[in-house]
């Protein structure tokens, strides 16, 4: 008889048999040697996809919004669509090692460091689209409160514009330095392995002189910790602020109590989602599959599952609310503009129905949840649908709203519009390269910390000394 | 002592080398730089000082808008002592194109007219405009008017030109003079003068849109071959057939003024008039109507014919159509039940129908009611057959000398190439012209006339009514008004100037009566309906209204003349408010006005009614996936026209309010290059097709109704710039009741206070309306001290002109963008005129509702801006602040009611960055070069790309108000029981119906305040129910009809 029991669905967290060193040698490996061909390739093609995005960005700086193909009526499209997108992919990271840290899972630690990573971009992304889709992008400092000599003149601290500032700001700040603050061990382990001078002295400043003290590794637990507890709140509030650019406002269909629940679920959502794209690849490409296992894939899936239900709790809400409310503005909104399929943008809401909320009922089985290909597929489906959803949410809005005679005629974004957004693809692709390259992609010293416990080799040397303990234990007491 | 000092030797021996250069001591030129068309290579003459300082000045204005740093600022060594920098000053005077004459006032700031207004001392418009006046004065900045006289193409000078004449006018053989309508009392002196020079002069007076039917009508039943004031506001019963009286027919700014008379409700005495129309393509005048009846063009004649006869008359009655039939039977009822307060006009151009029409008239005894003798409506005077022959006789080789003032045949006559043909057989032609138009190009000699800005002049529009014209600038290029040139030629020593004063002298009561009248711009009316009028003192003479000896000799001929109807497809030729019979063709601000009853700007297009759409283009409206589809793409089916042997290609819209089988197109388009860059579109096509071939000529006049007419859809697909594309605001989820308000005074006499009452019932959840301000927010509500401004917009009054829009563009700097940019929905005007259908989809009722910034005191774009670029002052007003706009556009996407306009590109070169027009369209440069932005006012900032902008109220005006009453130690006055004016917003000076009233709503007194206390019942806010408290209301549209609009409401909801 065990005194411990361990239930049977609780997987390894790392599989094979490895040790301490194998751990190093597996992550820091692909740091080490020469990239391949194949990231050389994917690097050339997100550093154009980045130029032309640099250059559709010129070219709107030069000449004006104009480049687009907003207009009076549809003062916010493709841009802020493409925002509040980038902003809940970057969601998941920091849902990853702040929440799951601070409720003890231990699986979060094989995917904590690239999630992150793409949180930071991510968050990157978000934010050109708010600088350059302003006007006058170089009076963009007049957000921000600083004090000047008009007055002094503030901001406007009604605006929810101004809280998404704030918000973004914070936001990326702690995601940054928790990203950082973890990565602080890892670099000393590049440090201490390098072979070259230079690789030793830029490692050495990135790692600030960690030497693996136990002093050391007492204070970055505690900072880690009160990050975690730091970024917690962030987490659910960023999205929820985003979403007040739209609550707040008295456009029909922007103007809906149900809007933070609603856009925190679902940045976690395409968050997750992004994660999975990313993962799937990288433990593959990588070598990685002993510690990105299909546990952790099949755990992201419950989360997809989860969240996909909630954002589709959240459209049937709202459509109810547009009859149950009787306000033929809403009305017209919800049943015209978006659910009814052949009015000029019900192709983006079916879209979106069938991306988000009907396909991820897949997760439902488990097969296909541990299933790599049908989650890569699905992980990109729901953000085609996350993004369908932020359209929607935009233009199906101020397309059509109070007055009739403002109605607008029919929006499709011009290159320099979808430029924009595939430079930010760009920007996410080439940063990530980098990452995957010259940081060590999944957190070293914390897969340490939990390879003795749920290790596959440890945990079965462990089980047959914890029995064994236990028979002794037993027959002594027995007397 | 008698000691020379001397500085040169030069100066001691005064020798001829320091003569001269003493002479020139400031020789240096000013600063400008030359353009290339021979315009400015003379030297700087000082007389044209004034005129480059203004320049130089807007330049400096203009760029001293956002950021740029000022350029060039020459400040005056001298100052005239009329001019104050930076203060305006207002000059009276007249504009006059064709036989077209309106009492203006031209706003000159630094030496550089750059508003019209109306002069409110007239007595035939009173301060009204439409939109051809409001932007005139772009006009006199046109960089297509001609900058030198030629001869031959080649630039000459008038001496030259003068000399050239003085031999070959004499041996020319017969000489014609052809004008446009010209109802100058003095030019025509001029005229007679020159004809003691030429005795064989023969003056022929050519309309490009006649009036001949009514004035031979008028020659055989009344002996007069005039056109007669008509008095809509003594009618209780208007019937017009096919006249757009309100938008092109004669005197439209007069009518609009009148008419608004009889449709202004008072809440004391429910009582408003009728107006029926019968019409065949959907008009201005015909979507004000109470009822609209849809006729074939064909039917006129008969439908007057058929009127007659149910008068009792002497009509017949072929009408066979079952609801015509009651159109006409219920017309007649109405007509004979209002006896000497009816009214009927018909807009035919065939003498036949025109004699039944008087007959008509006669019998419901409109003569001396509502049609008065005692004064003639001069604005048009042409008549078809004259020029016909003048035609005839040029082909015939039996003209010697053609001189042509304002008439441009070789556009607008419907055979142009005959008369093209005929003017190569005239040995000397001249045109007076300041543009190269059609006509002008074939001409040998032009002499480039002043625009009316720069000349001196008087009109008599209507006989006994005389408004005057005085330079406001100096003559920008070298041109010479044509009077000038006649009195040269007729060998007089004095100039029009002089001649002018002689000929007024004694009329006016020598210098300080011709100053007098110079000052107030007018002379001579029946009523004194004006404030400025009693204001001055002067008490016009009340003249009674006259009635014409009838003679009903003509009529049996007349009724015998009438056919019934055709078959087939029929096309009818209009008039586009703006555009006209082509003069606004080459105006950007007039191109890019929308159109009041299609909405779209830059185009001509081919107008169909709902039910042809179906068969010709397959689209249905009543399927919303077609609708909408139709609505959202601004490509739209070309088809092509084909008619008497001729045919054009034009995109077609769908215009509810049309006859089934009837088409419309308008003229006026299809103009020549030369005449300016707005009549090419972007890809240097020329815009629209000229629609005047298709006319004809019928017993002496020309007919714009055509028949016989065959439609293809070509398939092809071309973009109409369309500034409003959804037309109904009633949706499957509910009739949006809250955005307009329109009913029946039927229904408003059975509940008075139905809009109140349903305005209540919106407000109840927050206490009613009395507490709707206060409770229905969680903030606090506060005083609002001191001056708020506010608007009150009369909907019933709004016939939806659009002399507003243009009043607004010109006085605000607003953009012109030009199509392409339009396609795009970036078009830039502060003020629109929403227009909404109700009810029946083939011949629906029709609304226009005025719409700019609401300025609302809970503003939902103050609270969202980031920088607080946008908030509220003190006085109510919701204010830009532009150098602190940053262009998030979220203050866009949460105004409801769509106001705030973005500057999507650098469209006004106040932007600092270099290149950045490079790719905007030819508009945009043409509107941003040097001479068209002298136009610009200068008290208005000039925005920079990337910031949003809406109305401001004219918050410059608002200004000035207030700083005149502070100066003056008085409390501001804005309107109302004995009060002055001390401002009034651009909109509402323009409106010829006053529909327009704003002021300080805190004066208890003020005409707004008592605008709305007195239409309580009437009141509403667009979008009450958001609590966003706009400061704009509306009195709901009241149609004078028996059916309760509340039938259609139900039948939608």
């Amino acid at each position: 008889m065990s005194v411990k029991y361990e239930s049977q669905l609780r997987e390894p967290l790392v599989y094979g048999d490895k040790t301490y060193h194998q751990v190093t040698e597996d992550i820091i490996r692909p740091i080490e040697a020469k990239p391949s061909r194949l990231w050389y390739i994917g690097f050339f093609v997100s550093v154009s996809m980045l130029m032309f995005g640099v250059y559709s960005v010129y070219r709107e700086v030069t000449y004006g919004i104009g480049q687009w193909n907003l207009n009076k009526t549809i003062g916010w499209g493709w841009d802020i669509t493409n925002f509040v997108w980038w902003v809940g992919i970057g969601h998941a990271g920091t849902l990853i090692s702040a929440i799951l840290l601070l409720f003890r899972q231990g699986w979060r630690t094989g995917v904590n460091r690239a999630a992150e990573a793409m949180t930071i971009f991510a968050v990157m992304c978000a934010g050109q689209f708010p600088i350059f889709h302003m006007g006058r992008v170089w009076m963009a400092f007049f957000v921000l409160p600083y004090p000047n000599t008009r007055g002094p003149l503030w901001v406007n601290f009604n605006s929810p514009l101004l809280w998404d500032v704030f918000a973004i700001s914070t936001y990326f700040t702690v995601s940054l330095l928790f990203w950082y603050s973890g990565l602080i061990p890892d670099f000393a382990t590049v440090r201490d392995r390098a072979k070259t001078k230079l690789r030793k002295h830029l490692y050495g400043i990135a790692s600030f002189g960690w030497t693996g003290s136990t002093k050391h590794w007492q204070r970055h637990e505690s900072l880690s910790l009160v990050l975690a507890g730091l970024s917690t709140p962030l987490v659910l509030s960023v999205h929820t602020i985003v979403s007040f650019d739209f609550a707040t406002s008295v456009v029909p269909g922007w103007h809906t109590t149900i809007f933070p629940p609603y856009f925190v679920a679902g940045a976690i959502f395409s968050g997750f989602a992004m994660t999975q794209t990313l993962l799937v690849v990288v433990r593959k490409v990588f070598g990685l599959t002993d510690y990105v296992t299909m546990g952790h894939i099949e755990a992201m899936n419950k989360v997809i599952v989860l969240t996909g239900s909630i954002v589709g709790i959240a459209y049937l809400t709202e459509l109810f609310m547009g009859w149950y409310s009787q306000n033929k503005y809403e009305g017209y909104t919800f049943w015209y503009s978006r659910a009814n399929l052949f009015s000029p943008y019900g192709w983006s809401y079916w879209g979106m129905m069938a991306c988000n909320v009907l396909s991820p009922q897949i997760f439902w089985w488990r097969k296909m949840r541990r299933n790599l290909f049908v989650t890569f597929f699905m992980s990109v489906i729901v953000n085609v649908g996350m993004w369908f959803e932020r359209f929607v949410i935009i233009v199906t809005s101020v397309y059509r709203d109070y007055l009739p005679s403002s109605w607008s005629v029919y929006y499709s974004p011009s290159i320099w519009e979808i430029g924009f957004y595939m430079g930010t693809f760009g920007l996410f692709f080439t940063c990530f390269f980098l990452f995957a390259k010259y940081f060590p992609v999944i957190a070293v010293a914390e897969i340490k910390y939990v390879l003795k416990i749920t290790g596959e080799g440890q945990k079965e040397r462990m089980g047959t000394m914890e029995g064994k303990l236990a028979d002794e234990f037993a027959h002594e007491y027995a007397h | 002592m008698d000691k020379k000092h001397w500085q040169s030797f030069g100066e001691l021996n005064n020798s001829e080398a320091f003569q001269q250069s003493a002479k020139n001591e400031f020789n240096e030129e000013l600063p400008f730089e030359a353009d290339d068309k021979g315009f400015m290579e003379t030297k700087t003459p000082r007389r044209d000082f004034l005129k480059y300082l203004g320049f130089s000045t807007a330049a400096a204005a203009v760029a001293a808008s956002c950021e740029v740093p000022v350029k060039k600022a020459i400040p005056f060594a001298n100052r005239p002592e009329d001019i104050v920098p930076g203060v305006a000053n207002y000059y009276a005077t007249t504009y006059v194109q064709d036989g077209d004459a309106v009492s203006v006032v031209a706003k000159v700031r630094d030496g550089r007219p750059i508003k019209i207004e109306g002069n409110e001392a007239s007595p035939i418009t009173g301060g009204g405009t439409s939109a051809r006046v409001q932007a005139s004065v772009l006009d006199l900045y046109d960089g297509a008017r001609l900058r030198f006289p030629t001869i031959d193409g080649k630039e000459v000078t008038l001496e030259a030109i003068d000399k050239s004449l003085a031999e070959a006018l004499p041996s020319a053989g017969s000489v014609v003079l052809l004008t446009s309508t010209i109802n100058s009392p003095s030019s025509l002196e001029v005229i007679n003068q020159f004809k003691t020079k030429y005795p064989t002069l023969q003056h022929v007076t050519y309309d490009a849109v006649s009036y001949s039917g009514i004035l031979l009508a008028n020659e055989a039943t009344y002996g007069k071959k005039a056109i007669p004031s008509y008095r809509f506001d003594n009618a209780k019963v208007i019937v017009s057939l096919g006249a757009d009286f309100l938008g092109t027919w004669i005197s439209p700014i007069e009518f609009a003024k009148q008419y608004a008379v009889g449709k202004k409700l008072s809440e004391k005495k429910l009582d408003m008039s009728k107006h029926i129309q019968f019409e065949s393509v959907a008009s201005l005048t015909g979507s004000n109507a109470d009822d609209r009846y849809l006729h074939r063009p064909s039917e006129t004649g008969a439908i007057a014919s058929a009127l007659l006869a149910a008068l009792g008359g002497a009509g017949k009655d072929t009408i066979t159509d079952k609801d015509l039939k009651a159109a006409i039977a219920k017309t007649a009822k109405e007509l004979s039940e209002h006896k000497g307060e009816a009214l009927v006009v018909s807009g035919s151009n065939d003498k036949h129908v025109q004699v039944i029409v008087n007959a008509i008239n006669e019998a419901i005894g409109a003569g001396g009611k509502t049609i008065d003798w005692s004064s003639t409506n001069n604005a048009r005077k042409g008549v078809d057959g004259d020029f016909a022959a003048l035609v005839e006789s040029m082909n015939a080789k039996s003209v010697g000398a053609l001189l042509i003032v304002g008439a441009n045949p070789a556009y607008s006559w419907f055979d142009a190439e005959k008369f093209k043909a005929g003017i190569k057989n005239v040995k000397v032609s001249v045109s007076f012209n300041s543009k190269a138009d059609e006509t002008t190009q074939l001409c040998k000699y032009v002499i480039p006339d002043h625009h009316y800005l720069e000349s001196w002049g008087d009109a008599e529009p209507k006989s006994g009514h005389f408004s005057f014209l005085q330079p406001t600038i100096n003559p920008l290029f070298k041109t010479r008004q044509w009077q000038d040139s006649l009195l040269k030629w007729s060998g007089a020593t004095a100039d029009y100037v002089s001649f002018l004063k002689t000929y007024w002298g004694a009329k006016v009561g020598g210098e300080n009566g011709w100053n007098k009248v110079l000052q107030l711009g007018v002379m001579g009316g029946e009523t004194a309906t004006s404030k400025v009028l009693t204001d001055l003192n002067i008490v016009p003479a009340t003249v009674a209204l006259s009635s014409a000896a009838y003679n009903a000799g003509s009529l049996s001929a007349a009724v015998d003349a009438t056919k019934a109807g055709q078959t087939g497809i029929e096309l009818q030729l209009y008039q586009k408010i703006a555009i006209g019979a082509g003069q606004g063709a080459a105006n950007p601000w007039l191109m890019e006005m929308p159109d009041p009853i299609t909405r779209a700007t830059w185009d001509n297009y081919l107008i169909v009614s709902p039910a042809m759409a179906k068969t010709l283009l397959g689209i249905d409206l009543d399927n919303n996936g077609q609708a909408d589809s139709y609505e959202v793409n601004p490509p739209k089916h070309v088809v092509e026209i084909k008619a008497n042997g001729k045919s054009i290609k034009l995109p077609a819209l769908i215009i509810p309010g049309t006859h089934a089988d009837t088409v419309g197109v308008a003229v006026g388009y299809g103009r020549d290059a030369k005449v300016g860059r707005a009549t090419v579109d972007e890809h240097k096509n020329t815009v629209g097709a000229n629609a005047f071939p298709f006319a004809s000529l019928s017993n002496g006049t020309v007919s714009f109704n055509v028949a016989s007419v065959t439609l293809t859809d070509t398939k092809d697909k071309y973009p109409v710039a369309l500034t409003q594309t959804h037309n109904i605001y009633n949706t499957d989820q509910g009739n949006r009741t809250e955005v307009m308000k329109e009913l029946t005074l039927a229904e408003l006499k059975k509940d008075p206070t139905v809009v109140l009452d349903d305005r209540e019932e919106e407000a109840k959840p927050f206490g009613g309306l009395a507490n709707f301000r206060k409770d229905a927010t969680i903030y606090g509500s506060y005083d609002k001290p001191g001056a708020k401004w506010g608007m009150s917009i009369d909907l019933n009054a709004c016939n939806g002109c659009g002399a507003c829009v243009v009043a607004c563009t010109a006085e605000n700097n607003v953009a012109v963008v030009g199509k392409p940019e339009v396609l795009r929905f970036h078009d830039m005007q502060w003020l629109r005129i929403d227009r909404y259908y109700s009810g029946d989809a083939n011949n629906p009722k029709v609304v226009f509702q005025p719409l700019m910034c609401q300025h609302c005191d809970n503003a939902p774009c103050e609270n969202v801006c980031p920088v607080a670029a946008t908030n509220h002052s003190s006085e109510g007003l919701n204010q830009m602040t532009y150098n602190r706009c940053i262009g998030t556009r979220y203050c866009a996407n949460n105004c409801p009611y769509k106001v705030r306009r973005f500057n999507w590109a650098d469209y006004s070169g106040a932007d600092s960055f270099p290149h950045n027009q490079d790719e905007l369209n030819d508009t945009v440069h043409l509107m941003n070069d040097d001479l068209t932005r002298m136009v610009l006012n200068p008290d208005v900032t000039v925005r920079s790309r990337g910031v949003i902008e809406k109305c401001s109220f004219c918050v410059q005006r608002l200004q000035e108000g207030k700083l005149k009453a502070k100066k003056e130690s008085r409390p501001l006055e804005t309107g109302g029981e004995g009060k002055k004016w001390d401002l009034k917003v651009a909109c509402q000076q323009s409106c010829p119906t006053e529909a327009i009233v704003f002021g300080n709503v805190n004066d208890k007194k003020s005409a707004v305040t008592a605008h709305r206390s007195d239409n309580a019942n009437r009141l509403f806010y667009s979008l009450e129910q958001l609590h966003v408290l706009p400061n704009v209301s509306y009195l709901a549209k009241v149609r004078n009809r028996e059916e309760e609009q509340g039938a259609e409401k139900k039948e939608h909801a």
